[in-house]
């Protein structure tokens, strides 16, 4: 059984179809690259993905469990909604880290409040407050370190450089655990000499067999870290494989031209 | 929008069209169920004042009169400072129960208000500087002078009669401000208040008083159709009879200003 | 009466009449900070006939003077509907200035309000959404500290434009400090004709604004620790 199934999504924003009818799987472990121009409806996936969006149509499901289904979505409350989203993490373009926060209390912030609502309810792994907060703390600690910023725990965002924001943006997202950890093109927004540091992350994270999704426009990169490309264009999967397969050997037109115009740039 | 601005529209309309109908009994009643009588007053020596800053009690001509008047009626006095600009405003909307401050009766008073037969006379005297006092004595000497007067005053209608050129100001003690900084040459005002507010021993000890322009008279407003006009008006005729009258006016100087009719 | 004896007198007058100003100015934030919240929220409210009316509202109440809006409150209830609800004495007319000043400033308040929540970058709201977070947690604990830093410095603004702005109380004869100031022209307590005691209230005014001032920027400092 695949970890995510995705069927026949379908998304559109007043009278433009953004999605139209996207279905894909993925095991766990496995690192998908979604590509494609911008306007092919990538990110907008992502976000349904994240809840951030509503499809119109089509069913998410995780470990064979239906988590969204377009007709029954406006029965679904917004406490079950937020469950489901707690599956998966978004590492955002513009990293959108809490401003008034520290490093490290970007980290803890959410999974304190979740913890502190379990607690009430009765459903929290730990005992007290206290303890939830010591072990939400530690592991902030540990994360931090994986993304090798240790130093940086009592900086404010405001005093970090774009790589390191990103790099904070990936651990704050990875605290929560989620099964599938997706990125929306997390390097767009760096200059290019911080984006190494941030694809090294991701790198890393690929080796410790994280499950994620990866919208980018970096090739080289996609092409080196994924086992499974998704080409996009105009709100359908144009063509999907593994990379060495898709940029060695495309089928379709629009992937020929693409990947032309792509290298071209660079 | 369109419809919500067209209901706001109606409210105001319907609240205007309600203006001074809202009550069925008479004001007398009104002001006896209600056991007090609010007189709107501004500080205005010697009708409406306080004897000093420690004491929060009224006193005056007119105050020491509204006192016995509240006493006849049967209920509390209450006296309550007003910005005079607005004494229509504060006996319609109720605030008040009557003006009761050394008010003229004036076209624009009478058409906003019922008032009491006149009580006392009062004159508008042109206020100059004391060192100039000697070159104007007669309104014709006063011809080339720029004057300050009360904006809506009595004095303003004796500048414009009188062919003066003039600057209407907020209140009377402005106009003698005016002429105390030189911004106006003179002013005019009620010979009342020029009675104690200017000369030795005043504010503006550098000021005087020279001519008098005309003659006025003080009444008392009620709200339109009151029937404490009828009241008051035996009140008065009651008090000047009993020599009551005479004997509070003569306490406040006022005494050659009553009107013995 | 020598400049020395006027003095303690004028002083106490002006005292008394600084502290209604002062207690108008108190009310009056105590009562609009939280209504230009709830009207913020109205203006914005995706039900259109809700926010039609709000916006309207605040249409009005911002285009008019509030001089104007002071007269209509006080006077209008006894002339339309025979029925003074403020009553005629001070305590009256302080309770219907504080609610003119509280309407007219909550509306001020509600468009800072509303820039400030606006200016808040949808992606903060998104990241503690997709961080589980609550409708509520967000407000809280990521959105309301960024807008508060947004409008520190309008706010303040027109916090001390209200200090100036309680003087419009007069025309309703709320007997605040300008009022007080300005008896001692006409002449009271013994002193008449002084000009010197309606400027020296300025002096009320600058100090107090010059401790807000002072306040303000304590606040702005504060926030200074993160950029937004």
């Amino acid at each position: 059984m695949s970890l995510l199934e995705v069927k026949n999504i379908r998304k559109s924003f007043g009278k433009t179809e953004v999605l139209k009818g996207i279905d894909f799987s993925m095991e766990k472990g496995d690192v998908v690259a979604i590509i494609g121009s911008s306007g092919s409806g990538k990110t907008t996936l992502l976000r349904c993905l994240n809840f951030l969006e509503t499809p119109d149509v089509g069913t998410i499901s995780l470990n064979g469990k239906a988590i969204f289904d377009a007709e029954s979505h406006t029965k679904t409350s917004d406490e079950e909604i937020r469950q489901n989203r707690l599956h998966f993490g978004l590492v955002f373009q513009s990293f959108n880290l809490f401003p008034q926060y520290n490093v490290k209390r970007n980290l803890t912030l959410a999974a304190e409040l979740l913890e502190t609502e379990k607690i009430k309810k009765g459903t929290s792994q730990y005992k007290s407050k206290k303890e939830a907060v010591e072990a939400i703390s530690k592991n902030a600690d540990v994360l931090l370190s994986e993304v090798g910023l240790s130093e940086k725990a009592l900086a404010y965002p405001c005093e970090l450089s774009g790589g390191q924001q990103q790099r904070v943006a990936i651990a704050r997202a990875l605290a929560l655990e989620p099964d599938v950890l997706c990125f929306d093109e997390p390097t767009s927004a760096l200059d290019p000499e911080l984006t190494g540091e941030v694809l090294k992350v991701i790198r890393e994270l690929k080796n410790a067999g994280k499950t994620m999704i990866v919208v980018t426009h970096e090739m080289e990169f996609a092409k080196n870290v994924s086992d499974t490309i998704i080409y996009m264009a105009d709100g359908v999967i144009e063509e999907a494989g593994a990379p060495e397969e898709l940029f060695e050997n495309p089928k379709s037109d629009k992937l020929k031209a693409f990947l032309k115009s792509s290298f071209e740039k660079i | 929008m369109k419809k919500i601005l067209a209901l706001v529209m109606a409210c105001l309309l319907m609240c205007l069209t309600f203006a001074g109908c809202g009550s069925n009994a008479s004001d007398m009643e009104y002001v006896k169920e209600k056991g007090t009588l609010v007189v709107g007053i501004t500080d205005f020596e010697p009708m409406d004042y306080k004897k000093s800053k420690d004491s929060t009690e009224w006193i005056g001509f007119d105050a020491d009169m509204a006192k016995l008047f509240a006493e006849r009626l049967g209920v509390k006095v209450e006296f309550v400072e007003i910005d005079w600009d607005n004494k229509a405003l504060e006996l319609d909307g109720k605030s008040i129960d009557c003006v009761w401050n050394g008010m003229t009766l004036r076209e624009d008073v009478l058409a906003a208000m019922d008032c009491s037969q006149a009580y006392c006379n009062n004159a508008q005297v042109v206020v100059v500087p004391a060192e100039d006092a000697d070159k104007y004595k007669t309104a014709e000497d006063c011809k080339d002078l720029q004057f300050a007067v009360e904006a809506g005053s009595a004095g303003e209608d004796m500048a414009e009669a009188n062919g003066f050129k003039f600057t209407p100001v907020k209140d009377q003690a402005t106009t003698l401000t005016e002429v105390k900084a030189g911004t106006c040459d003179a002013a005019i005002i009620d010979s009342l208040m020029a009675g104690a507010m200017v000369g030795e021993g005043t504010g503006y000890a550098d000021l005087t008083y020279t001519v008098g322009l005309n003659s006025e008279e003080y009444g008392v407003g009620f709200r339109k159709g009151s029937d404490l006009v009828a009241e008051i008006n035996a009140f008065f005729d009651e008090c000047l009879e009993n020599g009551k009258m005479m004997e509070i006016a003569s306490q406040y100087g006022v005494q050659a200003a009553i009107i013995t009719k | 009466m020598t400049f020395a004896e006027q003095f303690p007198i004028v002083f106490e007058a002006l005292n008394i009449g600084f502290l209604q100003t002062l207690k108008l100015f108190a009310v009056t934030l105590l009562g609009a900070i939280p209504l230009g919240l709830i009207i913020s929220f109205g203006s914005m409210s995706r039900f259109k006939p809700l926010s039609g009316v709000v916006k309207t509202f605040v249409w009005i109440i911002r285009g008019t003077p509030l001089m104007l809006q002071l007269l209509i409150i006080y006077y209008l209830p006894g002339i339309a509907f025979g029925n003074p609800i403020w009553g005629s004495g001070e305590a009256g007319r302080f309770v219907a200035s504080a609610v003119a000043f509280i309407i007219n400033y909550a509306c001020y308040f509600s468009e800072i309000y509303r820039g400030g929540i606006q200016g808040v970058p949808v992606g903060q709201q998104e990241a503690g959404q997709v961080l589980g977070m609550s409708k509520k947690q967000i407000f809280f604990k990521v959105t309301l500290l960024q807008m508060v830093k947004r409008i520190v410095p309008p706010m303040s603004n027109e916090i001390i434009t209200l200090v100036k702005d309680t003087s419009l109380a007069r025309i309703i004869a709320l007997q605040e400090v300008i009022w007080a100031g300005q008896a001692f022209l006409k002449g009271s307590q013994g002193i008449a004709g002084q000009l010197w005691p309606l400027f020296f209230t300025g002096v009320y005014y600058l100090a107090f604004s010059g401790i807000l001032t002072v306040l303000f920027n304590k606040v702005e400092k504060k926030l200074s620790y993160f950029k937004i």
